[in-house]
């Protein structure tokens, strides 16, 4: 689904953020990405959704190599991710059906479509109730909720969530990770980025590790088999 | 294809909703500019009309000291209608001009109580072609005329017209300039507007851009909504320059200017109306192309 190889990226002022990064990611996987602040892991997702360039290497996405993609094939590499950022992001003037919706009229879906679509998606994260609410009349779980839902009423094959849950006390945590358990479980390959290690001891899956822009761990959980690989091939 | 037109037209209608201050702004900006521009236009389009009235009418004028039969004067008449520069060859006898001159008066009238049309001289009214109200076309009649011994006063509004030109020369210079000024602080001025609009939507435009938008449909609504004002402030534009028109010119100096011969004052006609509308919407469209031409982006490379 998603292969890296030898990746590096460096910022403007020679701003080293990732070196040499080899990676594989298949189909149906749930990646936790982890490492302290800067390691890089914003970054490697920034390059996914071709938010950034590399500076050296090849990204290929579901078979397709995006490193060179031009600004009018990326609208439509985004159509395959669902992003869920820390910060939400969502549209504070917009309602939550709004906010959802977005997505599926930016894909030119029909009005009807869009709202059976959108009612299912904000009931599977329990949010049905809340469709004519602004963001800042729900709750910071309620609002992650609602970024999920607008992540996944698409229908993406892959997930990126870049600690999505670095604001949310440990409660509304869970029922976060239930959601992208779900989506996995649908088949939805998903990435994300969090420095929580308990989620990470709670949720066990396989942890891609970054240190100073270079991948540090690349492990499989010890019950789900043996480890991969650990430092830098 | 008709749902997205009515889609776009709708965001563009939200986003015009959701920042009314900076929407009027705009609307005003446009209209300002533009209302400006329709006043020269109307300007110099009634200056226009009155130095072609009085090219017409200021042509060269020959004074009868003794007026001579009718069918002498018909043989004067058809002898200048044969020049190629004279149009139109009017006798005007004595009575007729002391007619028009007791018209002109008005109610000063009782002025001349008492005096009869003998004080005013006959008179052969020569109007030039339309092709041929130039100094040069004017100064060649008369000297035809002058060789001519029958004719020997005459009088030409030749300055009159000459000055009449220039000025209308420099009112459709100036008239240009400052439009072109206006039309272009009108840009800039649309053009930051709608920069301040995506600043402040700047999260919806990221957000567009993340779940997969294509510029054309991050951009369209702005677009959209940059015509719309622009359209808007031309209609505006038209609304305002009709009212100055109506109020000060036909009702003000409605009856000022009848005295300069200008019988009616005339509106912008209906071509220059809907330039005006459809130039409100370029500008609007063209400011907001500018403002969206480094902002939508997918991405540093």
């Amino acid at each position: 689904m998603i292969q890296l190889f030898n990746v590096c990226k460096v910022y403007q002022g020679d701003q080293n953020a990732l070196s040499d990064i080899t990676l594989k990611i298949e189909k149906g996987e749930f990646v936790f990405l982890t490492g302290p602040s800067g390691a890089g892991k914003s970054t490697l997702l920034k390059l996914l959704y071709c938010a950034e360039r590399p500076t050296r290497g090849q990204i290929l996405v579901n078979g397709r190599n995006i490193t060179r993609y031009g600004a009018a094939r990326i609208p439509y590499l985004r159509r395959n991710f669902g992003i869920v950022f820390q910060d939400f992001k969502l549209l504070v003037r917009r309602t939550v059906f709004e906010n959802v919706a977005f997505p599926l009229e930016v894909h030119g879906r029909k009005r009807i479509e869009i709202s059976k679509k959108v009612y299912q998606t904000l009931k599977s994260v329990g949010l049905e109730h809340r469709l004519n609410y602004y963001p800042l009349q729900l709750s910071g779980g309620e609002q992650q909720r609602v970024a999920v839902a607008r992540a996944l009423v698409v229908d993406p094959l892959i997930l990126l969530a870049d600690e999505p849950t670095g604001n949310l006390d440990p409660e509304v945590t869970l029922d976060i990770m239930e959601l992208f358990k779900n989506a996995n479980a649908r088949g939805t390959t998903i990435i994300m980025a969090t420095h929580d290690r308990n989620l990470i001891r709670m949720f066990p899956r396989r942890i891609v590790s970054l240190a100073g822009g270079s991948l540090a761990v690349d492990d499989l959980p010890l019950f789900q088999g043996s480890a991969g690989t650990t430092g830098q091939s | 294809m008709i749902l997205r037109t009515a889609y776009f037209l709708k965001r563009a209608l939200r986003n015009m909703r959701q920042s009314p201050v900076l929407s009027m702004a705009s609307v005003g900006t446009v209209a300002v500019a533009l209302a400006l521009l329709a006043f020269f236009a109307i300007a110099v389009l009634n200056v226009q009309q009155l130095t072609a009235s009085w090219g017409e009418t200021l042509a060269i004028v020959v004074y009868l000291d003794d007026v001579p039969d009718e069918k002498t004067v018909n043989g004067w008449v058809k002898d200048i209608e044969n020049y190629p520069e004279t149009s139109k060859v009017t006798f005007v006898s004595r009575q007729s001009a002391f007619e028009r001159f007791l018209k002109r008066l008005g109610d000063d009238a009782d002025l001349i109580e008492g005096l009869g049309a003998e004080i005013l001289p006959a008179s052969l009214e020569i109007s030039l072609g339309d092709d041929w109200r130039s100094e040069a076309a004017i100064a060649t009649v008369v000297e035809r005329l002058r060789s001519d011994h029958r004719f020997n006063d005459l009088q030409y509004g030749q300055g009159w017209l000459e000055k009449l030109q220039a000025f209308l020369l420099l009112l459709r210079v100036s008239g240009s300039a400052l439009g072109g000024f206006l039309v272009f602080a009108a840009l800039v001025i649309v053009t930051n507007t709608i920069k301040l609009t995506l600043y402040a939507r700047q999260d919806e435009l990221e957000a567009m851009a993340m779940v997969g938008g294509t510029s054309l449909f991050i951009k369209l609504p702005y677009l959209v909504e940059g015509a719309l004002q622009g359209l808007l402030g031309g209609v505006t534009a038209l609304g305002l320059s009709f009212l100055v028109f109506q109020v000060v010119l036909q009702k003000s100096l409605g009856s000022l200017l009848l005295i300069t011969g200008i019988d009616t004052i005339h509106f912008l006609p209906l071509i220059w109306q809907g330039m005006l509308v459809v130039g409100g919407s370029l500008i609007g469209l063209l400011g907001s192309l500018f403002a969206l031409r480094k902002f939508v982006r997918f991405g540093s490379s």
